[in-house]
């Protein structure tokens, strides 16, 4: 009896299932910090308006187009491998993690200028939640950089092909995780007051 | 969205990019001009849910998937989407 493979993988996420499981566990903490903002600020809103438009919404355009670049070309990655194209699979998963690098050389600039105010954690409520979730989300952009590193160098030596490709699409949906994540936080915290 | 893509000559993941950029801009744009409000804000609120299903669905490719693994994105968004736009709203009264 022959198994028509497609159909069954269709009723399944791309990658490996215990990734999908991590990535929900994620996004549900991500999901209860927002939800906390936003009713905290309810609590503050004068406080959180006024100490929001001292960040610097420029710099987070700057890492969302970031974020946004480095997803579309891991999506390209992905494309690569499944037409058994390793070589250009490397090139976009590395073109992927200089837009990481991009986002994080500029995000610890803000944090330099926010530590060369005296800002911190204890400074006021909106900035303990701006620099709490901005650093976790942070850390996710580190592991997901270092697993799409990971990804290239065994791409590079011939792990993946057309037929197993599941590390790639493993490694691509935390990625795209990371930053849908930061597509909320962008205009919760930066923008919506 | 493939349809349209095929119409404008691009890739459906380059139209999803495309869209996704100039809806970041738009965000943008609201906050430097000082916008404000409870309509504004879920303006914007409604863009970034809007963003993250076009990333769930082709980005992380669960448009194609059937059954309940096409879901935990959308639901993802629609509970603190609807608990954020709960918040502000209450904030504006």
């Amino acid at each position: 009896m022959t198994v028509d493979r497609s159909v069954i993988q269709s009723n399944y996420p791309p990658g490996d299932l215990a990734i999908w499981i991590f990535i929900l566990a994620e996004l549900a903490v991500f999901a209860i910090f927002f939800a906390a903002y936003a009713f905290t600020r309810l609590q503050h809103v004068e406080l959180f308006n006024e100490y929001q438009l001292t960040l610097d919404r420029e710099a987070a355009l700057i890492n969302t187009l970031a974020l946004i670049t480095s997803s579309y070309f891991v999506v390209r990655s992905v494309t690569a491998i499944k037409l058994d194209d390793r070589r250009r699979c490397v090139h976009w998963l590395l073109a992927a993690l200089s837009m990481g690098l991009l986002f994080l050389i500029v995000k610890t600039f803000e944090y330099v200028q926010h530590y060369s105010e005296g800002i911190n954690l204890s400074s006021n409520i909106f900035y303990m939640f701006y620099l709490s979730l901005t650093f976790f989300h942070f850390m996710h952009v580190i592991m997901g950089m270092v697993i799409l590193a990971a990804i290239a160098v065994m791409a590079a030596r011939g792990r993946y092909s057309r037929q197993e490709h599941t590390g790639v699409e493993s490694g691509a949906s935390y990625w795209h995780m990371v930053d849908l994540v930061w597509l909320i936080l962008f205009p919760l915290v930066y923008v919506m007051r | 969205m493939k349809q349209l893509s095929d119409y404008l000559g691009i890739r459906p993941c380059t139209l999803v990019y495309l869209l996704l950029i100039f809806f970041s801009l738009t965000t943008f744009l609201v906050g430097q001009m000082g916008f404000s409000g409870l309509g504004m804000s879920l303006l914007v609120l409604s863009l970034a849910l809007i963003k993250g299903q076009l990333v769930g669905s082709y980005f992380m490719g669960l448009g194609s998937v059937c059954g309940l693994w096409r879901w935990p994105v959308f639901i993802w968004l629609f509970i603190p989407g609807i608990l954020i736009g709960m918040a502000f709203t209450l904030s504006y009264q």
